[in-house]
C-alpha cells in the first residue's frame, strides 16, 4: 500500500473536528501522526497516509472540503553532497533511520521515503549540508 | 627483520615499495602473521578528518603604500590577532565573526581562501613615524599573501572520550548535540586508521615528521598542546584523550577536499581537518602497532550533562561497538553518530598510499621524538606566591 505524507493546516475553529477519526473511519486509511501543534492560531498536523491510491485521494477531498490546507510533503529535507562530509553526525539525531551509512563506501545515504520532517536533522550538521527542502 | 628508512625511501623512489593503508593491513596480518607481512610490507598509511579546533592560519599581508603597523585586523569581519609584527596576523579557526553570529567565523574564512576566494581585510592603527598609515580596507586572496601557512597547536588527538547526555534536556556541545535521556552518543576517532593509535608510542611520528595536511605536505612541528601520556592503556594503545600533535603546512597547496569549516549549533566553530601520516615498518613492533583494529581500541563513554571538566566514564566501549550503529549504556540501546568522517579518513590513507606509490611522499626520520612522559596539567585559582 502507499503511503503518502501531508502537512494539513487548520483555523481555530476546525480543532475540533474529529478529521483523523474521519479518515480511518470513512477512507479506511492508516494514520501515523508525525507531528501536531495546536495552538490559538489553529492547528498544524503532520500525518503519514497508508492506503490505496484513490481512497487517499478522497480523504484529501473531504479535508479540503471541510476547510483543511492540504501540502503533499514530496521531499521536506535536502541533503547537499558537496558539502557533506559523511560523518554521520545526522545518522544518530533521526529518530527513523532515514539516514543510514553504508558499511562498505562509508557514505552516509538519506532515505527521503523514510523521513518524517521532524526537521531534528537539520540544525545538527555540523556542515550545514541538511536544508529545508524550501531554502535548498 | 629490520628495515630503515633509507631502505624504505630507496623502494619509494624506485617505484618498489609495499604500502597498504592501517585498515588493510589488518586482513593481511590476520592471513599471514606479523613476520611475514613484516617482511612483505614497506609502509602502512592511516588518516583522519574530524573538527580540530585548535587550528588556524598565520598570514603575512605584505607593505601597503604608504606602510601601515595593523593593530587591529579583521578577515570578512573576523578579528584576526595581529599582535605580531606589522603586516602579520595569525586567524584562529574558531573566532567567530564580531556581530555576535557563532556561525561564522575563522574556519570559513580559513576554508574560502583555500577554495581561492576574496576575502575582505579591514584593519586599524595609531600610527607610527614608520607606518603612518592609520586604516585599510581592500580585499586579498591566497595569491596577494606572502605567506599563509596552517599552523595547528592541537590536531590528530590520539583517542577521544564518547559524549552523551544523561539530562532532560537537549545539549548543544563540541561533540555535537546530544539528545536528552541517553537519546544519543557521538565520538570523534578514526579508530584503527588515525594516526597516533597507529604508532602508540610515537617512535616514527615527532618532530619534523612530514604529513598529509588538509591536502598539502606538512610537518609536525612540536608536540600538540594537552599531550599527556598518562592515560589507561588496553591492547597497546591509550583508552581515552591522550597524545596531540602541533602541525604547520602550506595553506596555498591545501584543498576545500580536505579543510573545511563546521558549526556546530549553539556551540560554535571548529574546523575540519584532514591529516594523514605514513608509518614505516621498521621491524616486527611497527607492525603489531598497525595491525591495531577497531575491536582493540576503547574508548571513555562520558556524561556532557555533568558540567565538570573530571567525568567519570559510564563505562568503556570498543569502536567497533560504536561503528556498529548503536552501543548499550545501562541496558538502553543508543544509536551512535560519528564525528570524525570514516569515509574521509579512509580516502586520506588511500591518497597518501597512493603518494608513496608514485613516490610523491618520502618517509622522514624525526628529528626528535615528542616526550615520553607529560601529564595534562588543570587550571587552578591560585595567588601568585603560590605559582611562583
Amino acid at each position: 500500500m502507499p503511503v503518502k505524507k501531508f502537512l494539513l493546516t487548520f483555523d481555530p475553529d476546525l480543532v475540533s473536528e474529529p478529521i483523523t477519526f474521519r479518515m480511518v473511519k470513512d477512507f479506511d486509511l492508516m494514520i501515523n501522526i508525525l507531528r501536531a501543534e495546536v495552538d490559538e492560531n489553529g492547528g498544524r498536523l503532520m500525518l503519514a497516509l497508508e492506503g490505496s491510491g484513490p481512497q487517499i485521494q478522497k480523504a484529501v477531498k473531504y479535508l479540503e472540503d471541510v476547510g483543511v490546507a492540504v501540502q503533499e510533503l514530496k521531499e521536506y529535507i535536502r541533503k547537499d553532497d558537496a558539502k557533506c562530509t559523511n560523518c554521520g553526525m545526522c545518522i544518530s539525531i533521526c529518530p527513523v533511520t532515514a539516514y543510514q551509512v553504508d558499511k562498505k563506501t562509508w557514505k552516509v545515504v538519506f532515505l527521503n521515503e523514510k523521513c518524517i520532517a521532524c526537521g531534528m536533522c537539520i540544525d545538527a550538521c555540523p556542515l550545514g549540508a541538511i536544508k529545508l527542502r524550501a531554502q535548498a | 627483520m629490520k628495515r630503515t628508512y633509507e631502505e624504505i625511501n630507496q623502494k619509494i623512489q624506485k617505484g618498489d615499495a609495499v604500502v597498504l593503508t592501517a585498515e588493510e593491513i589488518i586482513e593481511v596480518v590476520e592471513r599471514e602473521g606479523i613476520e611475514r607481512a613484516t617482511k612483505e610490507v614497506d609502509v602502512v598509511t592511516t588518516g583522519t578528518f574530524g573538527a580540530m579546533c585548535s587550528s588556524g592560519a598565520f598570514l603575512n599581508f605584505g607593505h601597503s603604500e604608504p606602510p601601515m603597523k595593523m593593530i587591529k585586523v579583521w578577515l570578512n569581519d573576523v578579528p584576526a590577532y595581529a599582535g605580531l609584527a606589522a603586516v602579520d596576523a595569525y586567524l584562529g579557526a574558531t573566532e567567530p565573526r564580531e556581530d555576535g553570529s557563532i556561525e561564522y567565523g575563522g574556519a570559513n574564512v580559513i576554508e574560502e581562501l583555500v577554495a581561492g576566494k576574496a576575502v575582505r581585510l579591514r584593519a586599524t592603527s595609531y600610527g607610527t613615524d614608520c607606518y603612518p598609515r592609520k586604516d585599510i580596507d581592500t580585499f586579498v586572496s591566497l595569491k596577494t599573501l606572502n605567506q599563509a601557512y596552517m599552523y595547528n597547536p592541537r590536531n590528530a588527538y590520539q583517542n577521544y572520550g564518547v559524549a552523551t547526555n544523561s539530562s532532560e534536556r537537549t545539549l548543544y556541545t563540541y561533540m555535537g548535540k546530544l539528545l536528552p535521556r541517553y537519546g544519543n552518543a557521538t565520538y570523534s576517532s578514526a579508530g584503527q586508521l588515525s594516526p597516533l593509535l597507529n604508532d602508540p608510542q610515537l617512535r616514527t611520528i615527532g618532530i619534523g615528521t612530514r604529513i598529509f595536511l588538509g591536502g598539502a605536505h606538512g610537518f609536525v612541528s612540536w608536540e600538540g598542546t594537552q599531550f599527556k601520556t598518562n592515560a589507561a592503556v588496553l591492547n597497546g594503545v591509550p583508552t581515552g584523550a591522550s597524545r596531540t600533535l602541533a602541525v604547520i603546512g602550506d595553506l596555498k597547496e591545501m584543498s576545500t577536499e580536505y579543510v573545511r569549516a563546521v558549526s556546530f549549533n549553539k556551540y560554535g566553530l571548529s574546523l575540519a581537518v584532514g591529516i594523514g601520516i605514513p608509518i614505516p615498518i621498521l621491524d616486527e613492533d611497527m607492525m603489531r602497532c598497525v595491525s591495531i583494529r577497531d575491536e582493540q581500541i576503547f574508548a571513555p563513554i562520558l556524561d556532557y550533562a555533568v558540567q565538570s571538566r573530571t567525568k567519570t566514564p559510564i563505562r568503556e566501549v570498543s569502536y567497533a561497538e560504536l561503528r556498529s550503529g548503536s552501543i548499550d549504556i545501562n541496558g538502553k540501546k543508543v544509536k551512535t553518530s560519528a564525528l570524525s568522517s570514516y569515509y574521509k579518513a579512509r580516502q586520506i590513507a588511500e591518497e597518501v598510499k597512493k603518494q608513496v606509490m608514485n613516490g610523491e611522499f618520502l618517509l622522514t626520520q624525526l628529528v626528535q621524538g615528542l616526550p615520553a612522559e607529560k601529564v595534562q596539567k588543570p587550571l587552578e585559582l591560585h595567588t601568585r606566591e603560590e605559582v611562583e
